[in-house]
């Protein structure tokens, strides 16, 4: 029960961060946007007749890759700033622990990401005009599955951070790296499935572009996923957990 | 009195990048007893914020341990959180989007309380300090007097047994500090919690505090109650009153001799501050002040404070 407080807590704040700062939250779905009006109209471009066949791909990869950002983000940067204005000891003062609070903020931003990224799923669908299929039964635990590693990769940076402290030239690089790992098809190049994000977002392709249900799946692929996922995950957060070690040892928490 | 917070021979050495060592705390150890409230003072870098921080589970020690409540923090970390609150650098506590009501819930929440129970106090501690008018402003809209009070609201809230409390005055204009300080102290006299406060502000201390803890390079050199650290100074602080000016070779000889007096001089008289032992000190002082043209007016007691006790403990002048 104290676990579902504390979670209504960083999901009342997280709400009321949106709310108020709402002008912040709508210029970045209008960045976001604009971003894919370039890449729409780039490619359009460059495409020419075989462009119908890819722009569906784009849009499922720039949806992925939007809610990776979001996700990669909201651990990484969240913990600089926290660390930042000094509340991250705070944080960690909490009698339920730190790693409770960490995946309470997860899940309470996964939430209000979900909303963000619907919207500009649906503003993408309407430029291109590819209704695609929004099954979102299928779609949300392959999608939670699929950022979970990146969660992984934040926990990771976020443990950097504590550590290391500027490293925010790494955490825009990464942005760049997740690209890679959505445009890259696992099919024509195998090593990527044993990647983060890969392999889940060509099984969100074929639900979103195919049609196909997440119980018609193969189920080699899922539990690839499932194993895939949880392997960034627990990695990520282990490294967090030894960076967090050494910061306590340090004494560095509440520096920055 | 029930025990609690033990802290048993904490040590905590910082291992530096190029591989050497620092040595923020040596192997101190004391008691708190519920409700009371104890100053820890010390120059920066005597291991203040070190031991505070090892205390709220911050930072790992080297060595010993910390009993709060009857239950071994470094082993237990969730449970001793569940007794203790902080407040750390000052207004850098409180999230400056929320306001104070807002923060005052979400620290409710992170405690894992129900807002809905405890709005009474929250509603309690706005009143008490002075919040009311702003409680639905963002406190990055606050003055850092207004922050810093919040900040101590929000460690309040969370209803703990112990706080905390890492230079609670830093920063402060004198109007806010005071207030503060009236708060403080009317907790402690109505006894609703354990304070433990670290601060540079011997006023503070002075005024809250019934216990001090003197830190000097990570070692504790003094574990007392203010007003018996007051008494025994009072015992040795003497002024001496002279007329005139003193000779040059007169004040080289007297802080030769007593390398802490202080020799303070008007236009018509010279006051001279001293910490002695006993009467034969006195009488040097007054063999050294023969020596020139000087007339001693009096010789009184001083009436010492605790910045000047601090002093000459720090120093190593006494003990």
């Amino acid at each position: 029960m104290r676990h579902l407080v504390l979670f209504w807590a960083l999901l009342k704040k997280e709400y009321i961060y949106l709310k108020r700062y709402s002008f912040n939250t709508i210029s970045g779905i209008i960045t976001i946007y604009l971003v894919f009006l370039l890449i729409f109209y780039g490619v359009k471009a460059l495409g020419g007749a075989n462009f119908g066949d890819t722009l569906e791909g784009i849009v499922v990869g720039f949806m992925v890759w939007t809610f990776a950002i979001f996700a990669y983000s909201d651990l990484s940067w969240a913990m600089i700033q926290e660390a930042q204005q000094g509340t991250l000891e705070q944080l960690y003062m909490s009698p339920l622990g730190f790693g409770w609070v960490a995946i309470s903020r997860v899940a309470a931003t996964f939430i209000f990401n979900g909303f963000i990224v619907v919207l500009l799923l649906l503003l993408m669908m309407f430029t291109t005009g590819k209704w695609l299929h929004l099954d979102f039964l299928s779609l949300t635990p392959l999608i939670l599955l699929t950022v979970a590693g990146v969660y992984g990769i934040g926990f990771l940076m976020g443990g950097l951070a504590l550590v290391f402290k500027q490293v925010q030239s790494a955490f825009q690089i990464l942005q760049f790296v997740f690209v890679f790992l959505i445009a890259a098809p696992p099919d024509k190049l195998p090593f990527m499935k044993f990647l983060p994000l890969s392999m889940g977002t060509q099984l969100i392709g074929k639900v979103m572009i195919g049609g196909v249900p997440l119980t018609q799946l193969p189920l080699h692929d899922l539990l690839f996923l499932v194993g895939n996922s949880a392997f960034y995950f627990g990695l990520g957060f282990l490294a967090f957990k030894l960076f967090e070690g050494i910061a306590r040892d340090r004494g560095l928490l509440g520096h920055y | 009195m029930k025990l609690v917070l033990e802290v048993k021979e904490l040590t905590k050495v910082y291992k530096q990048r190029r591989g050497e060592n620092v040595l923020a705390v040596d192997q101190i150890s004391f008691s708190v007893w519920k409700n009371e409230v104890v100053g820890l003072l010390g120059p920066n870098g005597a291991g203040k914020t070190t031991t505070i921080k090892s205390i709220a589970v911050l930072i790992k020690p080297t060595g010993g341990e910390i009993w709060i409540d009857g239950v071994n923090a470094l082993k237990d970390q969730k449970r001793s959180l569940e007794r203790i609150a902080a407040v750390l650098e000052g207004n850098r506590n409180i999230y400056w989007r929320l306001t104070p009501k807002e923060n005052l819930e979400f620290f409710v929440g992170l405690q894992g309380h129900s807002v809905r129970r405890t709005r009474g106090y929250i509603d309690e501690l706005i009143e008490l300090f002075k919040l009311k008018e702003k409680q639905n402003t963002p406190a990055r809209k606050l003055s850092r007097g207004m922050q810093q009070k919040l900040a101590i609201a929000c460690a309040l809230v969370k209803q703990t047994e112990i706080l905390l409390l890492d230079e609670p005055t830093l920063g402060l204009d004198v109007e806010i500090s005071y207030e503060l300080r009236r708060i403080l102290k009317e907790m402690a006299q109505r006894g609703e919690r354990t304070i433990l406060l670290s601060s540079h502000d011997m006023n503070v201390v002075q005024d809250i505090c019934e216990r001090v803890i003197i830190i000097n390079h990570g070692r504790i050199v003094t574990d007392d109650r203010v007003e018996n650290l007051l008494k025994l100074f009072r015992a040795s602080a003497y002024r001496f009153k002279i007329e005139g000016r003193l000779a040059q070779e007169q004040e080289l000889a007297l802080k030769r001799r007593f390398p802490l007096l202080e020799v303070e001089a008007t236009d018509h008289r010279t006051y001279i501050d001293a910490d002695l032992e006993g009467s034969n000190e006195i009488y040097e002082v007054i063999e050294i002040l023969k020596g020139g043209q000087a007339r001693i007016e009096s010789i009184d007691h001083k009436e010492p404070n605790l910045e000047e006790i601090f002093l000459q403990i720090v120093k190593g002048d006494k003990r």
